[in-house]
């Protein structure tokens, strides 16, 4: 069976330009917060703390910012996108059209990793500017912020089909995404932390996706890194599965 | 290989369409048993009342909706077991305007050409040709909130005509249209089926359907209740509304 490029490249392509017409909320507003938290963490707390982990804490911290944005951007980019398709019936679109559904999964979230990239782009650009920016292993890096972008844009994809009004398509994001997030160690070191609350840190996986990232950019691993690898590439085969599964049954879009 | 003579545009077998509900007695049956031949080249009406299950069937046919039971054939291709080949010979302009209301006529046309696989150059080709078709040229860079209700019928038209499919189905093509325009895209239509489109068109205005219709299936029910020539339903010196009102009698 022949792969539908051309179908694939449109809906990335759309993404894109959707991304681009609404700017000030899918590009500036997370740059915005990046480079405050930058500006605050890095250079305002930063400078009164000599250096952590053998580095600055401005380096320490900005792989955790970035991975933060890069899910933001994700998860919004597809369940919104998909949200938006249910609710103006766009989706009929897609399901007309010759799309298998393992297309359907890539093209969702493909386009929803092209929209984290350019935001990941644009807040290196700022990171840079602070002098927060070091890449010590760039495949690894790239392999995670791909990583990561699938597994939030997969989830964007469930949460956007189970949701049935706005407030629903937020649940996941409060409270879920954001508190796993802030516990995962973005902000601090798990050597910090009472024994307890490092063994439970340990079973988030936000931890090993925020390690990951620092690690391929400073060098600097708290998480044993095999589990790293598998937790995050267990999580997309598994997600890439299902919602491959929920496409080919047609939940809540075909009926 | 498609034999024209042998193998019909569309042929539906015993197709039954069952909506779940939360339990057994919450189920609705929206089509049930609907057997359908359309020949290539035909300009067919289907009619019913709403809730009749027209909408249903279309949904079946091109993908929308899963059928079921039952299979449906367009030229002889399952659309089921071979859905990625099924749809690229039909096209659907629907009821609703189930687009993005901030894209262009263009953009409509390029992104579902685009869906449909067809390259850049033959895209574009193709998408200026149908925006002359429609007298769009004026109105291809506005975006489709801002046209008028004609205006969007046949950006509709021309983004289900992208990739040149063999079936056309036409779910009320002119709801909301006002008379002018309703002509004017009946001229459209006709042209089409002229040059050899086989349409399928539902309508509530019975006057569209005699006028432009060779071939009448009635549903009603979730079950054609009655299928014949245009001719057929007028026998008797009958107009097709007459025909109609008594089909649908309950």
């Amino acid at each position: 069976m022949t792969v539908n490029w051309i179908g694939l490249y449109t809906m990335l392509r759309r993404e894109v330009k959707r991304t681009l017409r609404v700017s000030v909320q899918t590009l500036a507003a997370p740059v915005i917060s990046a480079a405050l938290y930058i500006f605050i963490f890095g250079t305002v707390i930063g400078s009164k703390i000599d250096s952590f982990a053998g580095v600055p804490y401005i380096s320490f911290v900005f792989p955790g910012v970035l991975m933060l944005s890069i899910i933001n951007a994700s998860f919004s980019s597809a369940s919104s996108a998909l949200f938006f398709m249910k609710f103006t019936r766009g989706i009929e679109e897609i399901l007309i059209t010759p799309f298998s559904y393992i297309e359907m999964l890539l093209g969702f979230v493909g386009s929803a990793v092209a929209r984290a990239m350019i935001v990941a782009f644009l807040i290196l650009l700022v990171g840079m500017l602070f002098g927060a920016v070091t890449l010590t292993n760039p495949l690894m890096f790239i392999f995670y912020v791909a990583a990561i972008s699938a597994i939030f844009a997969m989830l964007g994809i469930i949460v956007a089909l189970w949701a049935e009004g706005f407030e629903q398509l937020q649940m996941l994001n409060t409270f879920v995404i954001t508190p796993l997030t802030y516990l995962g160690g973005i902000f601090y070191s798990i050597t910090m932390l009472p024994a307890l609350a490092a063994q439970i840190t340990v079973l988030n996986p936000f931890f090993y996706f925020a390690d990951g990232i620092r690690g391929a950019m400073i060098g600097y691993h708290e998480a044993n890194q095999t589990i790293g690898l598998v937790v995050t590439i267990g999580l997309v085969v598994v997600l890439g599965l299902f919602v491959t599964q929920i496409f080919k049954r047609g939940w809540k879009i075909r009926s | 290989m498609s034999d024209n003579t042998v193998v019909p545009m569309l042929k539906i077998k015993n197709l039954v369409k069952v909506y779940k509900g939360g339990k057994k007695k919450d189920d609705k049956t929206a089509v049930d048993g609907i057997n359908l031949s359309i020949p290539r080249g035909a300009f067919f009406g289907l009619l019913g009342p709403n809730g009749a299950g027209k909408s249903t069937t279309i949904h079946c046919i091109t993908g929308i909706a899963q059928p079921t039971s039952g299979t449906i054939l367009i030229d002889g291709v399952d659309v089921v077991a071979d859905y990625k080949l099924a749809r690229t010979k039909v096209g659907l302009s629907p009821q609703e305007f189930n687009v993005d209301i901030f894209s262009t006529p263009t953009e409509l046309m390029d992104y579902m050409g685009g869906y449909y696989g067809i390259p850049y150059e033959v895209r574009m080709a193709r998408i200026n040709e149908l925006i002359t078709q429609f007298d769009l040229g004026e109105h291809r860079n506005v975006k489709f909130q801002k046209l008028s209700g004609g205006l969007k019928r046949r950006a509709m038209l021309g983004r289900a005509l992208v990739h040149t499919p063999d079936l056309l189905i036409l779910d009320e093509p002119t709801a909301g249209v006002d008379v002018e325009q309703r002509r004017a895209l009946w001229a459209y239509l006709k042209k089409l089926n002229e040059d050899g489109k086989t349409i399928i068109l539902t309508s509530h205005y019975l006057e569209e359907i005699e006028y432009l219709c060779n071939d009448i299936a009635v549903i009603d029910g979730g079950k054609i209740v009655w299928q014949g020539t245009k001719e057929a339903m007028k026998e008797g010196g009958k107009s097709v509304e007459e025909r109609y009102l008594e089909l649908t009698k309950k």
